[in-house]
């Protein structure tokens, strides 16, 4: 009996230590195939577009932006920095146009710049502290968040799009496959601050309004409702 | 020709009897060759000169299958005297090791023990005795010996290792499942850790559910070894159908692991492993309530082995010794006690007791034992302290030749499972067939690859033809084995199946419907001579006759104290009577056919014949040196149960006929106070078979119920012959069914359980049938084609694993038949 429990114990022991051990393995083997196409795709995106991505010595990160030049994404290139360790910077004029009273923009989550007339939506995730390499490009800016952050990256099925999602129903998409796809840079916002905020949706231009098919938390797939503003970079 | 029976290995489903019963059918010298699937017995009969066991052996192996010989081995520990040395027991084990039949031998110097494993057809008990006597050391009597059930030992240990594979099984499916359902029911929340969520990791998703189904498919290897074996020698069976099944499903996932290597996530949607492992555990859990069921089917057996005591104390010159029940020889002066089991059959020779035979009869009041009485091994004494002679034993005795006859029944095949068989023999293939048209058809209308397998796998997996394997035979095992119970003993499936069709039953009168033991009630004579000499005569010719109604008139003559004469000459005249030669005259005692053929005037006494007749006597004429000198009247006792036996049976709608060489008159009489429907009066023993032939011209099935002995020809004729006696002298090579009581209400019983079988048989057939018949529509998609669900294949593997079970515990409800009362 007592043979039994200590056998019991040393089994429950094992699965355990299996168990812990296994995300080692896993990144010690690069079987996080998402992490690591996304990673390769990424760059495919940002070769494309080399004018687009810059270095902003301001906002000390990496910043791209969409093809017609309005609205970009801007990624720290250290998260231990007090800079936003990822900031979204729209262009304020297609949104105000609908009806938008920025006024009425959740506080500190939307920051309206009036001067430059920007709405940015600041995101922190942690205090990582990313190496000299992650200085270098976008592209080891990047392979950081993967390394740190792996949770916010995440696959798109349905578009067969990569994607880092930002927080509160924002994020910033690219294409697995520049060849096949005809959405390369996708610019996805939740919708529902700006039209709390006056937007009419049937009144919004340059963004497209639609409801996009994902899975929420629990897996449980639903439709919702985003602005969205695809590029082709081809 | 010579009849084996092999133990065989492997088989899984009816299509593997089939095959073990083609390929050693092919073999020359082969005249029969039968395999039960539920016992998983090879029952062969062949020409010794063509063929050896080694050929069966082999022929099997080659199917894919083990062929072992029945063999019930003995474990024999015997102390040794003598030894002075290790090397004593080494030459002990040499010249004992050197005979035929021995498995093993190991001799202890410590214990001065030698623990022998022989095969008890090849070698006897007293043989190894001689030889350890030879090599100089002598051989103490036994202290204990052990009968070792190796079909027995093999079958738990099968039913452990299934159940362990089954738990191994399990505990990687579950988890294997867990994970592979927990993105499809995100409704119930179920935790999985993040590196486990498949659209975020799929390469490991894929690649630990593969570590799960690994061990799954390791527990189930063995349909896969004979799966695609069996199809490479294109006679696929269950197997066949799980490993295609489930290795297309672990073949497509592996494909679609190797896409998510290739970073085509989309295809982690398209891994199928949880299926394969589920399907797996789901056929093993199947197969292990199988295995247990089907060992129950058997308990009959079991508990008839388990009668006979382990000991008996014989007198050895003068002393009381218990020696091991194998060791009793035929003569040996048995002592048993009250409370005791009586431990072979044999003669009381002294003590008065009453004992109960009911493990053996079904009868429940014990019978009286007195001094010249037989008493039956198994059987329990009650009250006294008996001692008998052994007259049989070992294989000999009542409850082994019972045994014996249950376990051919239970190996035997009733015609209704050949129809099964048949069927079995060309399922699997056409349901590869419709496995393969079904996915082309849905794949060709636009559906995906992934639909198409699924509805591969589904019918693949849902048509295993198990359950039809089991229908018959496992019915077959529970009733024959529960007719033993109550002392009606089939001898095959055949008897068993055509019992229920049974319209019309003759009985035999005397000994059946009637005690079988007359009476003298009436000498009337004529003025020739006086009643005592007539009666003194008459027992004197009758003294060397068998005949129940010549027995009758001696043990009536011996009442009364007359003195036999020894007759110079007799003479039987079957369905007439007798003549004889006594003190140098001719005596004539028999029939007025007798009579007639004898040109014997009987008018003057036939009223008094006719009267006697018509009081359920028979009366029988006697002439002395060709004049009638009178008539004696016997009768006999009808039995208690004749009357009730012959209402039951009406309730059932059999007519009742009485078979009898009696005159018409006393028949009829008789069969008034029964409630027979048919009187067959005046038959000669010849012409019983005729009788039974004339009834069957008429369309119906008839059964025949007789002592088995004079009967003997119509037992045979009758569709169903029924022999009713003791078990022990009864004709049991005529008759198809063996009543051990004298009970004519184990008649309807045997009617009764027959129909109870054939309808369980019935049912499982139709649920097998049922099953397969609607379960592959529904799995090839038809409900889907017309808006309803997809059948998936985890729910076909539970349904198909659920359909062998069903039928076994369909089976296994026979046990609780209770005859009518």
């Amino acid at each position: 009996m007592k043979f039994k429990k200590i056998a019991i114990l040393f089994k429950s022991l094992l699965v355990i230590s299996v168990l812990a051990i296994f995300p080692v393995v896993v990144n010690a083997l690069s079987l996080d195939v998402v992490a690591k196409v996304a990673v390769t795709s990424f760059e495919a995106v940002i070769k494309a577009i080399p004018d687009k991505v810059t270095f902003d010595g301001a906002k000390e990160g990496w910043a791209i932006k969409g093809l017609d030049g309005k609205d970009r994404i801007i990624i720290s290139k250290d998260f231990s920095s007090k800079n936003p360790d990822i900031s979204l910077e729209l262009d304020a004029a297609p949104f105000i146009k609908a009806g938008l009273d920025v006024a009425k923009l959740p506080v500190a989550k939307y920051i309206y710049d009036g001067a430059a007339g920007k709405i940015t939506l600041p995101f922190t995730y942690g205090q990582a502290k990313f190496g000299a390499a992650a200085q270098k490009s976008a592209l080891e800016t990047f392979k950081q968040i993967v390394k740190n952050h792996r949770d916010l990256i995440g696959y798109h099925e349905i578009l067969d799009h990569y994607g880092i999602a930002l927080g509160d129903g924002n994020m910033f998409e690219w294409a697995k496959d520049l060849r096949t796809n005809d959405k390369d840079i996708v610019f996805v916002l939740n919708p529902e601050p700006f039209i709390n905020a006056g937007v009419d949706p049937g009144k919004i231009t340059e963004w497209v309004f639609a409801k996009v098919d994902i899975k929420d938390k629990d897996g449980k797939p639903i439709k919702v409702d985003k602005f969205l503003k695809p590029f082709n970079v081809k | 020709m010579k009849l084996d029976v092999f133990k065989i290995n492997g088989m899984t489903c009816a299509a593997c009897a089939k095959t073990v019963e083609r390929v050693t059918g092919k073999l020359a010298g082969v005249t029969q060759s039968s395999v039960n699937f539920a016992t998983e017995k090879l029952h062969i009969t062949y020409d010794e000169a063509k063929l050896t066991v080694a050929d069966i052996k082999k022929a099997v192996s080659k199917a894919g299958y083990e062929a072992l010989e029945e063999v019930n081995a003995k474990e024999v520990s015997i102390p040794i005297q003598g030894m002075t040395c290790a090397a004593c027991a080494k030459t002990i084990e040499r010249v004992v090791g050197k005979l035929n039949g021995i498995e093993s031998v190991v001799v202890n110097f410590a214990t001065e023990k030698a623990n022998i494993k022989y095969n008890p057809t090849a070698v006897r008990l007293s043989e190894i005795k001689q030889a350890i006597a030879k090599a100089g050391y002598k051989a103490l009597e036994i202290q204990n010996e052990t009968r070792v059930d190796e079909d027995k030992r093999r079958k738990e240990k099968e039913i452990r290792i299934l159940w362990a594979k089954f738990i191994v099984a399990a505990l990687f499916a579950a988890p294997l499942l867990y994970i592979a359902m927990a993105p499809m029911i995100w409704w119930l929340r179920w935790p999985t850790p993040a590196w486990l969520n498949p659209m975020q990791y799929p390469l490991i998703y894929a690649l630990v559910q593969i570590g799960l189904v690994i061990p799954v498919v390791i527990a189930g290897y063995r349909f896969y070894t004979v799966g695609f074996k069996a199809i490479l020698r294109r006679s696929p069976n269950m197997d066949s159908l799980i490993a295609m099944g489930t290795a297309a499903a672990i073949g497509y996932s592996l494909y679609s692991t190797y896409r998510i290597f290739n970073t085509d996530f989309k295809y982690v949607n398209d891994l199928y492993f949880e299926t394969a492992g589920v399907i797996l555990t789901l056929i093993l859990l199947g197969k292990s309530l199988e295995a247990v069921s089907k060992g129950r089917t058997s308990e009959a057996i079991k508990k008839l082995m388990g009668l006979a005591p382990k000991t008996a104390i014989v007198i050895h010159v003068d002393q009381e010794i218990e020696i091991p029940i194998e060791e009793v020889e035929v003569g040996d002066i048995i002592v048993v006690k009250p409370g005791e089991k009586i431990p072979v059959d044999g003669e009381v020779v002294e003590g008065l007791t009453s004992v109960d035979e009911s493990m053996l009869t079904g009868e429940s009041i014990p019978v009286e034992k007195k001094a010249g009485d037989k008493v039956y091994g198994a059987s329990l004494n009650k009250n006294g302290s008996i001692r008998f002679k052994a007259t049989k034993v070992g294989s000999e005795t009542a409850l082994s030749q019972i045994i014996k006859l249950v376990e051919q029944a239970q190996g035997s095949k009733a015609p209704i499972a050949q129809m099964a068989d048949i069927v079995s023999g060309y399922f699997v293939p056409v349901v590869f067939g419709i496995a393969i048209l079904a996915a082309l058809a849905w794949y060709i209308s636009g559906q995906s690859v992934v639909f198409s397998l699924t509805i591969f796998i589904a019918v693949l997996v849902i048509a295993c033809p198990c359950a039809l394997g089991l229908a018959t035979p496992t019915a077959i095992m529970v009733g024959t084995g529960k007719g033993a119970e109550y002392g009606v003993l089939f001898k095959g499936g055949e008897a068993l199946e055509t019992t229920h069709k049974v319209k019309t039953i003759v009985f035999d009168k005397t000994g059946t419907i009637t005690e079988g033991r007359p009476e003298v009630t009436d000498i009337i004579t004529t003025d020739l001579v006086g009643r005592n000499k007539l009666f003194q005569l008459a027992a004197s010719a009758e003294k060397g006759s068998e005949h129940p109604l010549g027995e009758a008139i001696v043990r009536g003559a011996d009442q009364e104290g007359l003195a036999l004469i020894k007759p110079d000459t007799f003479n039987a005249l079957p369905g007439r009577g007798i003549e004889a030669e006594i003190e140098g005259k001719s005596l004539l005692l028999g029939n007025d056919k007798l009579m007639a053929e004898k040109q014997i005037e009987i008018t003057n006494l036939g009223d008094q014949s006719d009267r006697l007749a018509l009081e359920g006597k028979t009366p029988m004429y006697i002439a002395i040196d060709n004049k009638l000198a009178g008539i004696i009247a016997v009768a006999d006792v009808i039995k208690e149960s004749s009357a009730k036996a012959i209402r039951r049976l009406h309730e059932m709608g059999i007519e009742v006929a009485m078979i009898t060489g009696d005159n018409r008159r006393t028949a009829q009489a008789i069969a008034k106070q029964v409630g027979i429907d048919r009187v067959l009066a005046e038959v000669l023993p010849q012409d019983k078979a005729n009788e039974v032939k004339k009834l069957q011209a008429e369309g119906k099935k008839v059964a025949m119920v007789g002592d088995g002995i004079n009967d003997a020809p119509a037992l045979a004729q009758a569709d169903i012959g029924i022999a009713i006696g003791s078990g022990t002298d009864v004709a049991m090579e005529s008759a198809d069914i063996v009543l051990m009581r004298s009970d004519l209400m184990d008649v309807p019983t045997a009617i009764q359980l027959s129909k109870r079988t054939i309808r369980n048989i019935k049912q499982n057939l139709f649920w097998a049938f049922g099953y397969n018949v609607a379960g592959i529509p529904i799995a090839a998609g038809l409900l889907y084609a017309f808006g309803g669900p997809l059948l998936s294949p985890i729910f076909a593997a539970a349904a198909m694993s659920l359909s062998s079970v069903s039928v076994l515990t369909n089976a296994l409800r026979l046990k609780g038949f209770k005859p009518y009362k």
